[in-house]
């Protein structure tokens, strides 16, 4: 078997047992288009510059319009070479589709904007997922509102979201990767905020203002990490409980710091007074960010869209949304 | 180094001319506006085109100049760049290159080549020109009354959610779709009855042929498009439950209908694309079409196979196993056409007398861009990895190549192919080949970065993006400035030469299809004498067996 080498060094690390194989296929192709686009910039080049008209009136070196055996050749060879990456690509996507019975069972649920990772036998969602290395994990995944698609290109694994549909992808992480932490044990950060370490999660489905910022982490552990339900990260006190959730659900269009996102900062927000888009004065106390959050379209605020998706008591109880209120009074 | 006929040396003089040019022979803005002279709706169709182009153009570069920092450069929030994205592929696909090529350049040259004094049914190509004018104005209207954020493919349920004016901007589709089936209808009458006598149809020059193919697409693949976005209008206005899960819809079964035009719409960009690169290359050549009716099938096996291949859209949807299958082996099947074409256009310019004139160039620039357009759409039709290249900036950069590099690129050939005929004036040349090799430079810098953080992960549709890609990010809106500075030297010579450029000669590059055989500019009803179809297509006094 021939050892496709990277070219131009441009795919992703290759953390699950089918990367390998779509990278060796990625990269054949690679090289066959470079021969191919070689061989044409050659001919095209050449024949610019030797057969180039260098007399107004000078004509052409030949008039053939036919060669049937050259036609022919330059049918089959593509012919060939397609196929050969359709079988290919075709064998290499049965494993992609297939997960394997005894894969690890994930939920997961997408909206906007964020993902809600259910991990297994847990019923609190998580705001990043932890997977075992070398052992098959298998997502269910869900929308509540539009299409979304859940992509990891470590994994080489991507599969849209579908709102009304249950979508399936898997796969089984072969390198370890963690976070990095701190001095303190807090996950270290980039200067954007982007947290360093684990592997990269995207939502690359489309799905409105917050579409870029559907990024979480794929931290993959060892079985002994893993048995320890490092995922459950659900803090005692009610302050750290509320910050929990924020990160799960609102932090997409809320921010902390006064700025302005798709939705109001929470920056202050409690006490805060203001307009609503019908022109009515508001003060935002419990009651009134209760019915933010269970009924968001009742009350818009002036100057912003009326967006905000209702969250149920199923997707965030009663006692989720009591500390929520806990930590809103810290931020001041 | 390159040379051609001096045109002004061997130009007829003007007062030789049995009757005056269509651009003399009557004046004032009602001659233009109600004109049934297909010449004159074809220079309207490339005005208006060209100025969407230039508003596509900006908001392209606002989208690459927002994109220079990981968090948005430019743009106040994440919904004006979802807005300005939008419009970018709206002006860009609806507006400009689905119109562009066919119902400018082919509205002017087809008649020409055909030997013909007009098109079948002037009328309906007046209307269809009004139609576009009207669809146009209704999407800048939707633009202004609440900018659309769906991004050009309005995926259900998202545009069934959105606040934004969907509805209007559905309509204007609709509208620009019905401009589009009627100028495909008005050709393919056109070629069927109006060839000149002797030319049968394997003595068509293979932009008609191209044409031709691109028109039967257009009238049977627009109205899906057409009853598409009516449902989406429908479903927006009364929730009827089609497209929207939470009415008991499917929101896939909208991108089944999406993409069973918008596939072979890609191929109603691309087919005339290939005529006229086919054209320009054999006169630039001096030398016949290498392979002409395996061009002229190749065409028409594209636009069947075209109608077949709309699920590779959706390999990351959950399609079965078996489904897919289908769609990805018959995607394969379009890239043998597509290599053919390719190479035979090298062997057309291999051993001719090649000069490298701006109308060459561009086409030089289109066979370059249109390999790597056409080859990366290989790796693309692969199952396995497609699934991770879908929905990244590979796929950008891979349609780019070929909507832009290639279509677009064809387009400015065709442009300064028959600048002279259309106008009966030259472009100073000089300035051309810069622009052209300014465009082949700055297409590259802005794509082959994306190609590279595609593949890494780079999903597209992002305002903002981790700090890992800004240096390929850098390096793209660098390309687009190139890309930029090369159009707008292009309008400005352009322009120029109506004003101060030599005569053109009767025939400036030499061609030997009918439309130079016309005078230049051509009459209101285009010859002098009727023309007669005798000798072999592309003979540049060699002979010619096709």
């Amino acid at each position: 078997m021939i050892a496709f080498q990277d070219p131009l060094g441009q795919l992703p690390p290759q953390a699950s047992t089918f990367a390998g194989d779509v990278d060796t296929l990625f990269y054949f192709l690679v090289w066959v288009s470079l021969a191919s686009f070689g061989l044409i910039l050659a001919l095209l080049v050449y024949s610019a510059i030797a057969h180039r008209r260098k007399t107004p009136d000078q004509p052409a070196l030949s008039n053939v319009t036919h060669n049937t055996t050259l036609e022919v050749v330059w049918t089959l060879i593509p012919t060939v070479v397609v196929m050969f990456a359709f079988a290919w690509g075709l064998k290499g996507n049965l494993d992609q589709q297939v997960a394997p019975a005894d894969a690890l069972q994930y939920r997961v649920e997408a909206f906007k904007w964020g993902w809600n990772f259910y991990h297994p036998g847990a019923t609190t969602a998580s705001e990043h997922l932890y997977v075992p290395v070398n052992k098959p994990v298998k997502f269910t995944m869900t929308s509540r509102d539009v299409l979304h698609s859940f992509f990891v290109p470590a994994m080489r694994a991507k599969r849209d979201v579908v709102p009304g549909v249950k979508q399936i992808v898997w796969f089984q992480p072969t390198v370890e990767n963690r976070a990095e932490l701190d001095a303190q044990g807090q996950p270290r950060t980039d200067e954007f905020g982007n947290l360093i370490g684990g592997f990269d999660l995207f939502c690359s489905e489309y799905c409105g203002d917050g579409h870029s910022v559907m990024h979480r982490k794929v931290y993959v552990v060892s079985q002994e990490e893993f048995d320890e339900k490092p995922w459950d990260l659900l803090p005692e006190d009610p302050v750290g409980r509320g910050e929990f959730y924020y990160k799960l659900n609102c932090v997409a269009c809320h921010s902390v710091n006064g700025s302005r996102l798709v939705g109001p900062s929470f920056l202050g927000l409690v006490g805060r007074e203001g307009r609503h888009t019908d022109g009515n004065a508001y003060t935002a106390d419990e009651a009134y960010i209760r019915e933010s959050i269970r009924k968001p379209m009742a009350k818009v605020v002036e100057g912003y869209a009326p967006v905000m998706p209702e969250f149920t008591e199923a997707q965030l109880s009663e006692e989720a949304v009591g500390d929520i209120l806990e930590w809103l009074k810290t931020l001041k | 180094m390159t040379t051609h006929v001096p045109a002004a040396e061997t130009a007829p003089e003007t007062g030789s001319r049995k009757e005056p040019s269509y651009l003399d022979v009557t004046k004032g803005f009602w001659s233009w506006a109600g004109t049934l002279d297909h010449k004159r709706i074809g220079l309207m169709y490339l005005i208006g085109v060209t100025a969407a182009f230039l508003c596509g153009g900006i908001l392209a570069l606002l989208i690459r100049l927002h994109l220079w920092t990981p968090t948005g450069a430019i743009f106040e929030s994440n919904a004006v760049y979802n807005q300005v994205f939008t419009l970018h592929g709206v002006f860009m696909v609806f507006i400009f290159i689905i119109p562009a090529i066919p119902a400018s350049i082919a509205n002017f040259v087809l008649p020409l080549m055909l030997g013909a004094p007009d098109v079948a049914l002037p009328r309906l190509n007046l209307a269809s020109f009004y139609l576009w004018l009207t669809g146009t104005i209704m999407a800048i209207y939707s633009i202004m009354s609440g900018a659309v954020d769906t991004g050009w493919t309005f995926y259900t349920p998202y545009s069934l959610q959105t606040q934004q004016a969907v509805v209007s901007m559905g309509l204007a589709i609709f509208t620009l779709g019905f401009s589009s089936i009627f100028t495909g209808l008005n050709f393919i009458v056109t070629i069927h009855k109006m060839r000149a006598r002797g030319q049968t149809w394997f003595k068509l020059p293979l932009f008609c042929w191209a044409i031709y193919a691109t028109s039967v697409l257009q009238v049977l693949a627009t109205p899906v498009l057409g009853i598409t976005v009516l449902l989406l209008a429908f479903e927006h206005l009364y929730h009827i439950g089609i497209f929207d899960p939470a009415h008991g819809g499917d929101p896939v079964l909208f991108q089944h209908f999406f993409w069973f035009y918008s596939h072979p719409a890609v191929y109603i960009m691309i087919l005339p694309a290939m005529g006229v690169i086919s054209e320009v290359v054999t006169v630039h050549s001096r030398k016949p079409l290498f392979g002409y009716k395996l061009l002229a099938f190749s065409s028409i096996s594209i636009a069947v196979i075209s109608f077949l291949v709309w699920g590779h859209h959706m390999f990351t949807s959950g399609e079965s196993e078996f489904v897919m299958l289908a769609f990805s082996f018959l995607t394969m099947l379009v890239a043998i056409p597509t290599a053919i074409k390719e190479f035979s256009w090298v062997a057309t310019i291999w051993g001719g007398s090649v000069a490298l004139t701006a109308p060459m160039l561009y086409a030089i620039a289109f066979l370059i861009i249109f390999a790597i357009g056409g080859l990366t759409g290989v790796f693309l039709g692969t199952l396995s990895v497609d699934i991770h290249l879908h929905d990244t900036y590979f796929v950008v950069a891979h349609f780019h190549a070929v909507m832009m590099g290639s279509t677009a690129l064809a387009f400015f050939a065709g442009v300064h192919h028959w600048w002279p005929k259309m106008f009966g004036r030259m472009y100073n040349e000089t300035l051309a080949k810069i622009s052209a090799v300014l465009i082949l430079v700055g297409f590259n810098v802005t794509f082959l970065p994306q190609f590279a953080m595609g593949s890494q992960g780079m999903p597209r549709r992002y305002a903002t993006y981790i700090p890992e890609w800004q240096i390929y990010h850098q390096w793209s809106t660098v390309g687009a400035v190139i890309l930029g500075i090369g159009f707008a030297l292009m309008l400005g010579y352009l322009i120029h030469s109506l004003f101060a450029g030599r005569k053109a000669a009767a025939n400036e590059w030499g061609g030997v299809t009918l439309d130079w055989e016309s005078p230049t500019p051509p009459n209101l009803y285009n010859f002098d004498d009727e023309p007669v179809v005798t000798g072999e297509l592309y003979d540049y006094g060699q002979g010619a067996k096709h």
